[in-house]
């Protein structure tokens, strides 16, 4: 522990020896009375002085948790060498708050006592947390003689996201080989009706379709599509995000992309990510809870990283986007790069789908006239972007304040029936 | 104390109101200012107030010094405590040992100073005053003896 005087043992010590002086110039034996106790109590404190020894202990009650909650940080402190007043204070980042009791705290520790410390935090934000950094300050009983440490005890915490409710998924175009939940084009053991065909040696005679048999005079067994799964990739744009004060587009983009996943590999499908912008990041397609940690922990590393350099979706390996996989893509269109990565998906025969996260509440209202054409312009150039994809056949669904995801998704839906309709 | 200094003797108050004025007014901005270094200077004020009292009154020891060196050394820590820069919420039960420490350290300066005035003046001002002086003899030398043996114990573990 480094050890530092206070400015009141400087300022005793001064008073001592101006008093003391000026009783020796005046003879006033009173002015002795005035001065020695400041005297003797800096001649004390520093003869009693001694260096602290306290251990620091840190445990967390879980690793993980969920936005919003709380959760509790015990610190346990073991004394060799005890302190008349020490303070202790557990560093936070500022996306995690004190929840309940003060924050530093100050007690006093014997020689030889063992103090437990709970502080309870509420995480208000999703991300990934060292926590347990300990600040110590101990202070002797005359307040002249100060010490100071830090106890590095951090353990990693982890904050997911709170997953936006659901309604209904989107339904992608293609299927893959494995069972799933979705009705496939092909043929074969399965639920939903497809066609009729005459009965070949082989054939269960439960899949005798009697009443066909009967009209045509000979057995005609029934058809049926095959359920299988499909692949998926959420695919973030971390180019840039319109932020203000503590909320950004990048909070509900993380969050939709926790909900989907988690959705998606609860029906058996394999779902990837990629995250492109500042940091380029991708996981393989693949399914199960496993998966969904993974992805989540990938989640949490996003951040907004300007630059000005950038590479192109080429140098996502081809495995990330199977060619048939249904891409869902989140995000805020600010950065023209991430709108051309994604054409560039679409040219090259990829299911695609973009959910818009609106950055219009960010912005500030307009003050002037000039504020209110920048404004304009700003909106016309964004609906010029809207208009790129649409020209794509890409569906674009808005997503903002006044609306929930379900919404948003609902109108993708109902977009590529039409879309299906319109080619039949 | 500033008060104390003028009411005490008639002569030349206001030159002791001046004095300690400037120091009081020295502390209560180091105070509101929350100054460390500018406090030293108002109690230098405050004691310069009280040291021109002695030097204009008859030259009799002052019975009440001890009194005075017990408060003005409690005002001294109290000041120091309300500008400590303390974040968050105080423990009660460590707020309880400092108060009894300050009280205790008040008591002891009383005692200091009578014996002390008893040992610097020579003159024997009545056997209360010698009695006063004997019992904080007997307390000053329980006190180092109990620092000097808690020393040992420490240096020795």
């Amino acid at each position: 522990m480094s050890r530092a005087a206070t400015p009141k043992l400087g300022a005793y010590a001064g008073l001592a020896a101006l008093g003391l002086l000026a009783a020796l110039a005046t003879r006033l034996p009173e002015l002795v009375a005035l001065a020695a106790p400041f005297a003797l109590v800096a001649a004390i404190g520093l003869f009693r002085a001694r260096r602290p020894e306290i251990g620091v202990e840190v445990t967390l009650e879980r690793e993980r948790t969920l936005e919003s909650e709380e959760t509790e940080v015990q610190v346990t402190l073991q004394a060799e060498v005890g302190a008349e007043r020490v303070e202790v204070l557990l560093e936070l980042p500022r996306e995690l708050g004190v929840a309940e009791g003060a924050n530093p705290r100050t007690l006093h520790l014997r020689d030889g006592e063992r103090r437990e410390l709970s502080f309870r935090i509420r995480c208000n934000r999703w991300g990934g947390f060292q926590v347990g950094r300990i600040h110590l300050r101990t202070h002797d009983a005359l307040g002249l003689l100060r010490h100071e440490a830090v106890a590095d005890r951090r353990l990693p915490l982890k904050v997911y996201p709170n997953e936006e409710s659901v309604r209904e998924l989107l339904r992608p175009h293609d299927t893959q080989v494995f069972s799933g939940h979705h009705v496939a084009r092909q043929k074969g053991d399965g639920i939903e009706f497809a066609d009729l065909r005459p009965f070949v040696p082989g054939d269960r005679i439960r899949r005798v379709n009697w009443r066909a048999s009967a009209r045509r005079g000979e057995l005609w067994v029934n058809e049926h599509h095959t359920e299988r799964n499909a692949d998926v990739v959420i695919f973030l744009d971390s180019f840039a995000e319109a932020r203000r004060g503590e909320r950004s587009t990048l909070d509900p983009a993380l969050r939709a992309a926790a909900s989907l996943t988690s959705r998606y590999l609860r029906q058996k499908d394999r779902v990837g990510f990629v995250t492109f912008g500042g940091m380029l990041n991708w996981l393989l397609p693949s399914t199960g809870a496993g998966q969904l940690y993974r992805i989540v922990d990938a989640i949490l590393d996003t951040e907004i990283v300007l630059t000005y350099a950038w590479r192109d979706i080429a140098a996502v390996p081809r495995r990330t986007l199977p060619p048939q996989a249904l891409v869902l893509a989140l995000s805020p269109l600010l950065d023209d790069r991430a709108a051309d990565a994604l054409l560039d998906l679409r040219g090259r025969g990829f299911d695609l789908v973009v959910i818009e996260i609106s950055p219009l509440s960010f912005v500030p209202q307009p003050r002037g006239e000039l504020q209110e054409l920048g404004l304009q312009l700003w909106r016309l150039r964004r609906d010029a972007v809207r208009g790129r994809f649409e020209r794509a056949a890409v569906p674009v669904a808005v997503w903002g304040d006044e609306s929930s995801l379900a919404a948003a998704l609902e109108e993708v839906s109902a977009y590529r029936r039409h879309a299906r309709l319109a080619r039949a | 104390m500033v008060a104390y200094s003028v009411a005490a003797h008639d002569r030349r108050p206001e030159l002791v109101a001046g004095i300690g004025g400037a120091g009081w007014a020295l502390t209560a901005a180091a105070l509101a200012g929350r100054w460390p270094s500018v406090l030293p200077w108002g109690l230098v004020g405050v004691g310069a107030a009280y040291a021109v009292f002695l030097s204009l009154r008859e030259r009799t020891v002052d019975p009440r010094a001890p009194l005075v060196a017990a408060a003005f050394f409690a005002a001294a820590e109290l000041a120091f405590w309300s500008i400590e820069r303390v974040e968050g919420r105080r423990d009660l039960a460590v707020l309880l040992r400092r108060l009894v420490l300050l009280g205790g350290s008040s008591l002891g300066v009383a005692l200091l100073g009578a014996l002390l005035l008893v040992l610097t003046s020579g003159v024997s001002g009545g056997v209360e005053l010698e009695a006063i002086g004997v019992l904080a003899a007997v307390v000053t030398v329980a006190i180092v003896t109990g620092l000097a043996a808690r020393a040992r114990r420490s240096t020795s573990t």
